[in-house]
């Protein structure tokens, strides 16, 4: 069963893979990191994807058209139980292109309290996004179901 | 200076005591006024705070696990040191969830142990704490990572006393359309609980639970019912007085708070000690 340096490992055998971490999209801070980061430097980049992520989950326009408008889904239950649908974070994918790279990140759906998303760097000539995104979904699933 | 045993100088901060400790590549525990931090081979592995929830209570209260496994797990695993990797090989948990989860507590209970940088109290040599080994962290990362997060909330809200007094919803303000996860913690908001006894109800980590609330009091919906210091404020008058406060959530008035920071203290105790 993989832990989170096993998952992130698993992550960078796709073909392009520069790194990837794992972050928590509220404090910013990355709780594990392989490979390189953009600019050498893990912690800002984690800090910096995290600020982007917490804007998207927060947006309405962007969530679940299904759902209504980004509204909490059950504003007045009230207690730990809440619903498991409201804990879901209502963006999947977040998906940055630039002249040299692609950025993945990935959120992580967990029942109890975690907020994290999985990040991955790929080169943008070596790298597949379509099927680098299909691989990621797969490795956050099994990074918290085993 | 030599190693660090029993009653340290009190003039020394925690987080002095601990690069020290981690030079030295030291196991063992060390107690403040706020949390103990267990370290093995100099690195940070575990750390308890009485105002944030615990992995117990962040897994069950959240239904990831139930009560009994986790239980369970302590029966068989507690008294070799071995609870968390228990958990992993009798399939209650997976592996990275458990990692995920308690890296999430860890950092939650540093913040809040070194919040203050108040004195190291005592350092137990060779203390191992029951969950045993799931994730260490270097003491440099866990005392940036607190120093950052204390940036945070000051950059999101300056007003610290949003964290420990009972918290009130200002009436008046629409608080439709919030993001889910703020929606669920201004719920909490009773005029009663503090930023703990919020977390706690919503089995949520304190930290994140404390940036919600700076940002719903920032956005102008929570306020500090009992500021413990005198703050001026930019508002002409003290229009929100707590009687209306009180009133405006609805006609069932909450019982009262759950789970006061000394019976979780006192539970944690209890779980330590059966664990033995």
């Amino acid at each position: 069963m993989p832990g989170i340096d096993e998952s992130l490992l698993d992550a960078m055998r796709l073909q392009g893979a520069r790194g990837a971490s794992v972050v928590d999209w509220i404090s910013g801070l990355a709780l594990g990191a392989v490979g390189d980061a953009p600019g050498g430097d893990v912690e800002a980049t984690a800090a910096e994807t995290a600020e982007l992520a917490r804007l998207a989950t927060e947006s309405g326009a962007l969530a679940l058209t299904g759902k209504g408008p980004g509204g909490p889904p059950d504003d007045d239950s009230g207690g730990p139980s809440g619903g498991l649908s409201g804990k879901e974070p209502p963006v999947q994918d977040l998906i940055i292109t630039n002249a040299d790279s692609y950025h993945l990140l990935r959120f992580v759906t967990t029942t109890f309290d975690s907020t994290v998303f999985v990040h991955l760097w790929l080169d943008r000539d070596e790298g597949n996004l379509a099927l680098a995104r299909i691989r990621l979904a797969e490795m956050a699933d099994r990074l918290v179901l085993g | 200076m030599t190693t660090p045993t029993g009653t340290l100088r009190t003039d020394e901060p925690a987080s002095a005591v601990l690069g020290t400790l981690a030079e030295q590549g030291a196991t063992g525990a060390l107690s403040t006024e706020t949390g103990i931090v267990y370290l093995a081979a100099g690195h940070v592995v575990h750390v308890e705070s009485a105002v944030t929830p615990d992995l117990g209570d962040l897994l069950t209260h959240s239904g990831a696990l139930a009560p009994d496994g986790w239980w369970e797990a302590i029966d068989q695993a507690g008294r070799r040191c071995r609870v968390g990797r228990q958990l992993v090989d009798s399939g209650h948990l997976a592996a990275g969830a458990l990692e995920l989860c308690h890296l999430g507590a860890l950092f939650d209970a540093a913040y809040f142990v070194l919040a203050h940088d108040g004195p190291a109290l005592r350092f137990r040599p060779g203390a191992a704490h029951w969950l045993g080994a799931v994730r260490s962290v270097p003491v440099e990362t866990v005392l940036r990572e607190s120093r950052r997060r204390r940036e945070l909330l000051h950059r999101i809200w300056p007003e610290p006393s949003v964290d420990r007094a009972p918290l009130a919803r200002v009436p008046g303000p629409d608080a439709a359309d919030l993001p889910a996860r703020r929606g669920r913690t201004l719920a909490q908001v009773d005029g009663v609980r503090t930023a703990a006894q919020i977390a706690t109800a919503l089995a949520c980590r304190t930290f994140h639970t404390l940036v919600e609330l700076r940002r719903l009091a920032a956005a102008g919906l929570v306020t500090p019912v009992a500021p413990l210091l005198p703050v001026p404020t930019s508002a002409p008058a003290p229009a929100s007085a707590p009687a209306p406060v009180f009133a405006e959530p609805g006609p069932s008035p909450r019982p009262a708070a759950p789970d006061e920071p000394e019976t979780a203290l006192l539970r944690r105790l209890l779980h330590a000690l059966e664990a033995l």
